[in-house]
């Protein structure tokens, strides 16, 4: 049915509406299919009939489509059945809301205080690791290769010995997986702590820790099985919390600016139109 | 040209003139109300077969109902309200409601959505059939008792003689072809029909919802058809699809029906969402909130729901890194479900509620729903899922989910939207009465089945043996489920009450902000007037609010 240009707010009122006619064409091809299904469990003979009756409505269908017996003008309705017009209204609701002609919050960290922050929590998180390597007599190298052994299939089978050598690739796999998860989450934290109540020092130096270790420990074992054998809890979790904290207070130390800023210049073109 | 009589069929006219405009017609709005009542036919028929199968259960080791019988209630049960209950209603609110959403006169291909009601009805009207077959006059002997998702090879002929299980997969399968022509209608509808102005991303969010149901119908529904129809050959023709001893197997029919099967949970379940999305910010007298992010998640729902699948075998021997990957989607897909939870809580949030009936079903919808989405999260862990699959606990599962979930929201929808369909409005008084008889029954009868089923009982047992610690459970399960049959009749006498000498509506009872309510209750066959021209989420809002509009902020 197409929409004629009489339709539109600008036009005068059209006595009639063009609008589909009634026909009992479906109803009778809707028949013909269930007495053609009907007729597997039963008798052959209702699906013959079905699909007689289908090949008939299809045809009585397509020749009402193919002439002028597809629509019918509808008078309106009388004037007090009609849609009262829309006056208005003098009941508010409530003030803007988030989402609703207020963006929440006003000013943000830039996403570069998140790269900061990740890259500088990342950092702190490698010398509390590589201590532990040094403090515990396994070597500088050793918390590398575990971190390593999540692609490197070869490490599964190392003993803790192995697992203290230098390795070149282990060495480039470690630093790229550090310094992805170290930029993510950075990024993650920078953008999620304007919108957070209390310090976010809190949250990003105890919360996001806490949370972390938990994700992590709950999936090591998926994850990164080696390191699931050999790494010690409390070490790697001191580890997230320097990361948390140092992460959290680069982020804090950052200039706010303005969470319109970060909009694209377009749509903050169509806002002010 | 012909020039009809009237715009509507009066009241006044003789029956058969009225039953006549109702089977001919092609107006989305009654085709919409004819699949409400199918769905209402057929609620109290799933209903009645549900008390049944809770009476049998009331005390150990009872000869109320047989094991037979009792296999064929709860296979018609749960095909007739999931075919023929949640689909047609969910199905009929979109009919009716899309259009006069989006501000168009029609749907896209009324003719076809005509057809597709037709066939939905035949589709019920086959599946019953099988009562007066075969020894069915004689005892009710005749119906399919393989389940609602009719695993082979209890399908085959083998273990399936008769044609009861015939006339299962031809009732549910010509059904499946009627959602199909609704899905097609609808998609198109949306996508070419909205008002002038109106971009996708303004218009209502159960638009948005219907948009994606309907995609997922479009995928999820053939291989359900072509699952079916290589069982009639099985059946019929010598085929051995899903036959293990000709080279066939019986996994096959659990992944093609589960390729359906789990992409319909959300079919029934995101309609509920989007009413849910209408009627909270109405009655918080709050936009709502997050509503691109709603979208998001409802696309994202729609595509994950088509990867998980397989959580519902994790009992059949699957490799362990698939039930790691399907395990894994399943948590997955509590994300954007959370999304949209924080957001209708947001909405509620610092809003000025008005506990109306619908709003009430509104809450009753999400704290049911929340409960069952979080024993799905339970489900969706490979070693629980080992522990309590195929007990009452999942039984317990999918009831919160789709009663609590999608035919609470359904029935605040009907609240909703009634006055808009029939010029009257529902009584608050009985619809209170509804949602409570509703809600504690409800639970009474769900609840429990949480603990019945982590106690050891399994689901589709006739009966059960004294001593085992069933027993109490399973006695406030019937008394549950009882009161809950109350609660339905209220709702019924509601409508009956309310059609009869029901407040008058007016067009805009609720003081809302979207289409369907700019035009007058009950609405001509032409839906408007006048189409208006749209330049924001609330174009009822920038009418009322000519001095505050919202499209200068969006």
């Amino acid at each position: 049915m197409t929409e004629s240009s009489s339709n539109s707010e600008t036009s005068p009122h059209p006595e009639t509406i063009a609008m589909p006619r009634p026909t009992a064409w479906p109803m009778v091809l809707a028949a013909g299919v269930g007495l053609l299904a009907l007729g597997i469990p039963t008798n052959m003979i209702f699906s013959l009939v079905g699909l007689g009756i289908i090949i008939t409505s299809l045809y009585g269908w397509f020749g009402q489509l193919l002439t002028e017996e597809a629509e019918v003008e509808e008078p309106l309705v009388a004037p007090e059945l009609r849609a009262k017009p829309i006056k208005p209204s003098h009941k508010r609701v409530l003030a803007a809301t988030p989402g609703q002609r207020l963006e929440l919050p006003e000013k943000v960290h830039p996403y570069s205080a998140g790269i900061k922050g990740g890259l500088a929590g990342g950092a702190v998180m490698a010398v509390v690791a590589s201590m532990y390597g040094l403090f515990s007599g396994r070597g500088f190298w050793y918390p590398i290769n575990l971190l390593a052994a999540m692609i490197l299939p070869d490490f599964a089978d190392n003993t803790i010995a192995e697992l203290a050598q230098f390795s070149l690739a282990a060495l480039i796999i470690g630093v790229v997986i550090h310094l992805a998860t170290s930029l993510m989450v950075g990024l993650f934290f920078g953008v999620l702590l304007p919108t957070l109540p209390s310090s976010p020092v809190f949250w990003g130096g105890v919360v996001g820790p806490l949370l972390w270790s938990a994700f992590i420990y709950a999936f090591m074992g998926v994850l990164n099985p080696v390191m699931s054998q050999y790494v010690s809890w409390p070490w790697f979790i001191a580890s997230q919390f320097a990361f948390g904290i140092v992460m959290g207070l680069v982020v804090v130390r950052s200039e706010k600016i303005s969470a319109q800023s970060l909009t694209p210049a377009t749509n903050r073109e169509s806002h002010d139109g | 040209m012909a020039i009809a009589e009237s715009g509507q069929s009066s009241a006044s006219s003789p029956l058969v003139t009225q039953l006549h405009g109702w089977v001919t017609t092609v107006d989305h709005k009654r085709i919409g109300i004819m699949y409400i009542l199918m769905s209402f036919f057929f609620m109290v028929v799933g209903g009645i077969e549900a008390l049944l199968i809770r009476m049998q259960l009331w005390v150990p080791d009872n000869t109320l109902i047989g094991p037979d019988t009792f296999n064929q209630l709860f296979t018609m049960h749960g095909t007739t309200m999931i075919f023929f209950v949640v689909m047609p209603m969910l199905t009929g609110i979109a009919n009716y409601l899309v259009p006069l959403m989006i501000g168009c006169r029609d749907v896209a291909f009324p003719r076809l959505n005509a057809l597709g009601f037709w066939l939905s009805l035949f589709g019920g009207c086959i599946l019953y059939t099988c009562y007066f077959t075969g020894d069915a006059l004689y005892g009710l002997g005749s119906a399919p008792d393989v389940g609602w998702f009719a695993y082979a090879p209890l399908t085959s002929p083998a273990y399936a003689r008769g044609g009861a299980v015939d006339y299962w997969i031809l009732g549910t399968s010509v059904s499946g072809v009627g959602a199909l022509t609704f899905a097609v209608n609808l998609v198109a509808t949306i996508l070419t029909m909205r008002a002038p102005g109106m971009k996708l991303n303004q218009v209502p969010l159960f638009v948005w919802m219907m948009l994606i149901d309907a995609w997922l119908i479009l995928v999820a529904f053939p291989p359900l058809t072509a699952a079916q129809i290589m069982l009639i050959l099985d059946r019929y023709a010598g085929a051995h699809f899903f036959d293990p001893q000709s080279g066939g197997s019986a996994l096959l029919w659990q992944h093609l029906f589960w390729f359906f099967g789990h992409p319909e949970v959300y079919i029934m379940v995101l309609p509920a969402f989007g009413i849910i999305s209408e009627i909270i910010p109405v009655f918080s007298r709050k936009v709502i909130f997050g509503y691109a992010s709603m979208a998001a998640a409802t696309a994202a729902i729609g595509l994950i729901s088509l990867g998980v699948w397989a959580h519902h075998m994790f009992t059949v021997g699957l490799d362990d890194r698939l039930d790691a990957y399907f395990s894994a989607a399943s948590f997955l897909i509590a994300i954007p479900t959370g999304i949209k939870v924080f957001n209708w809580t947001a909405t509620l949030y610092g809003g000025r509620l008005q506990m109306r009936t619908p709003m009430l079903f509104a809450l009753g919808f999400l704290s049911m729903f929340l409960i069952g989405g979080l024993t799905g999260i339970m489900l969706a862990t490979v070693p629980v899922d080992w522990q309590v699959s195929d007990s009452y606990f999942l039984v317990a599962h999918f009831h919160y989910v789709l009663f609590g979930g999608s035919l609470f929201a359904l029935m605040g929808g009907c609240y909703y939207w009634f006055p808009k369909a029939t010029g009257k409005m529902l009584s608050e008084k009985l619809g209170l009465w509804h949602f409570w008889l509703l809600f504690i029954g409800f639970n009474l009868l769900f609840g429990p089945m949480h603990i019945s089923g982590i106690l050891g009982m399994p689901r589709r047992v006739y009966t059960y043996q004294a001593g085992q610690g069933w027993e109490f459970w399973n006695q406030v399960s019937t008394v549950g489920a009882f009161i809950m049959g109350f609660g339905i009749l209220f709702f019924f006498i509601n409508i009956a009450v309310s059609l009869r000498s029901g407040k008058k509506a007016g067009d805009d009872p609720w003081d809302a902000w979207t289409l369907e309510w700019a035009t007058s209750s009950p609405p001509p066959s032409y839906n408007f007037e006048q189409i208006l021209a749209v330049r924001s989420r609330r174009p009822l809002w920038d009418l009322k609010h000519p001095e505050d509009p919202d499209w200068k902020y969006e």
